[in-house]
């Protein structure tokens, strides 16, 4: 297993979309801190009654839902451009037991995300917190970073749930194309969709979406958004790891009689 | 040593393999030739456990592939040069694949050089020619120093420089003791190259034998010219052989040899102006062989098939 995952390393290292997606995802965290700065530049420009109308959410959710696509698009990666240059040939020549490279790639792709995840996400927040500096901003949180650290915890561990899923999406559809348009329905569709579904079927539905996941892991559940909050933690995280291992075990079910 | 026992490959309607029998043994280089379309990358995508088999064994060393845990080391494989990441430098494609399969990073160098390949070795794949990128699969390939090597049209693409080059590898590598099989659809490639041929048509067997054997068993008898052919044709019917005029004049015989031929015309005394053993070329032999088997045939053929 070593070996596979060195081997899936050094591809990961040596292709250039990687870094250039994670070159995307700092720089619209730069963005978003940027937005920050300028709300609190207008913000200390106003009167009272100015202020008290004007709002910012925070930042991290944002963070969190670019970097999980990002994060998604390199796991996709990670065996859809195998296939689309044959070289997959080569891989499971190398390493004939599927399973294994599966895993590997799994590894490598997962841990990448991770800290992605943890690194922007609590980045951000904290940046923002810095820029805020204390000014009762409606929509900001009052509470420190330490206070909030369950939350952020759970949205970068939400980044590395969106890497495996588009790992196990590209490997069961093995088309970047199929994979990708597959992942940006559920990540930018389906929660469209389910805003204008009927209640209850909203708040159930809400509540199973990606998005939705890191406020019920964490326990503050999802205020002001599209999604429900109707799971407690322990759900919340059965749920994430779903989304993470389900598409995965598909996969190597079905590659066990698929040809290359 | 490769076995292909009664294997049977269908994808969807079109059987691409049908009930083929095949071995390769060490020592030398083993032609494996055909048609388009005859089965040939089926068979080695099969051996390789990247394709699962409708029915039937392919072993390598007595077991399946996928059986092999760090298989670079007993079989070396270059299906399509082409099927390599373009962003990726050479360098950091054989380091991955010599990583997958626990081998030293010295032996990536070593190949580079070896393939000629050193100085483009931080290049990346997308900017190389066909032929470098065939060099960089047969560097690929030799990776694990294997006992087996599975080469699908190596010389596709290559300069004669090239092409002599792979010539030249392969057969000190057969040399070695190695089991090598070599695809190719050109007959002309398998003379100056393999020892044994295996061909193919429509996934079936058509012959497997050596070279010396397909040339021998083509072999069109001998054309004689002599001022007094009705009297050595009589000569040589008498001796036992067979005798017709030949189309373009002289006399084709068969059932005796040109030597044999020659000392009965000394003999009797009767002037013979030419001696000459008509063999068939490879070439032609094999497109004998094929003529049925060809997928996609010019209409013709395929009117005189029918």
């Amino acid at each position: 297993m070593s070996d596979a995952l060195a081997a899936e390393w050094i591809k990961l290292r040596t292709v250039r979309s990687t870094p250039v997606i994670l070159a995307v995802v700092l720089a619209l965290c730069g963005a978003a801190l940027l937005l920050v700065v300028y709300f609190v530049v207008t913000y200390d420009s106003l009167p009272p009654e100015g202020r008290a109308r004007s709002a910012l959410s925070p930042m991290g959710p944002l963070v969190e839902m670019v970097a999980s696509l990002a994060m998604a698009v390199l796991g996709m990666l990670a065996i859809t451009s195998e296939h689309a240059t044959g070289m997959i040939r080569a891989t499971y020549a190398a390493i004939p037991d599927r399973r294994r490279v599966l895993a590997a790639k799994a590894a490598v792709v997962g841990a990448v995300a991770l800290v992605t995840g943890q690194v922007t996400v609590l980045g951000t927040a904290a940046l923002e917190k810095l820029i805020v500096a204390g000014r009762p901003i409606r929509g900001q949180s009052a509470q420190s970073i330490a206070e909030q650290l369950p939350h952020i915890l759970a949205m970068g561990l939400m980044v590395a749930v969106f890497a495996l899923f588009g790992l196990g999406l590209g490997a069961i559809l093995r088309s970047t194309p199929g994979a990708l348009s597959t992942l940006a329905g559920l990540w930018y569709v389906l929660p469209i969709v389910v805003n204008n579904l009927p209640e209850p079927w909203h708040e159930w539905v809400g509540s199973v979406l990606p998005g939705a996941l890191a406020g019920q892991l964490a326990g503050t559940g999802n205020p002001n958004s599209v999604y429900g909050s109707s799971l407690p933690p322990a759900a919340a995280l059965a749920v994430m790891a779903a989304y993470a291992v389900v598409p995965l075990a598909v996969a190597v079910h079905l590659d066990r009689r698929r040809d290359t | 040593m490769i076995e292909v026992r009664e294997l049977t490959k269908r994808y969807g309607d079109a059987l691409a393999v049908d009930r083929l029998s095949f071995r390769v043994e060490p020592g030398h280089v083993t032609g494996f030739l055909g048609p388009n379309g005859a089965g040939k990358s089926t068979t080695m995508r099969v051996l390789l456990g990247l394709d699962v088999p409708t029915a039937g064994q392919a072993l390598i060393n007595g077991r399946p592939y996928t059986s092999m845990r760090r298989p670079l080391h007993e079989v070396g494989a270059l299906l399509d040069a082409g099927a390599v990441h373009g962003g990726r430098t050479a360098l950091d494609h054989l380091r991955w694949l010599a990583r997958s399969n626990g081998i030293d990073r010295r032996r990536v160098t070593e190949l580079l050089e070896r393939v000629g390949l050193a100085g483009v070795a931080r290049k990346r794949i997308g900017g190389f020619s066909l032929g470098m990128r065939q060099r960089l699969g047969i560097a690929a390939a030799l990776l694990g120093d294997p006992g087996v090597l599975l080469l699908d049209e190596p010389v596709n693409g290559l300069d004669p420089d090239g092409v002599r080059w792979i010539r030249e590898l392969l057969r000190s590598l057969a040399a070695e003791g190695r089991t090598i099989l070599l695809s190719s659809h050109l007959m002309s490639e398998m003379e100056l190259t393999a020892e044994r041929i295996v061909i193919v048509g429509r996934g079936r067997l058509i012959a497997d034998t050596t070279v010396r054997e397909l040339a021998a068993r083509y072999q069109r008898g001998v054309l004689v010219r002599s001022s007094r052919e009705a009297e050595l044709a009589g000569v040589l019917t008498a001796a036992g052989a067979s005798v017709t005029a030949a189309p373009e004049g002289g006399l084709t015989v068969s059932g005796l040899d040109a030597v044999a031929i020659g000392e009965l015309a000394a003999g009797h005394g009767i002037p013979v102006h030419e001696v000459r053993t008509r063999t068939a070329s490879l070439e032609e032999t094999y497109m004998e062989l094929t003529a049925g088997d060809v997928e996609y045939g010019a209409g013709r053929r395929a009117e005189a098939v029918r």
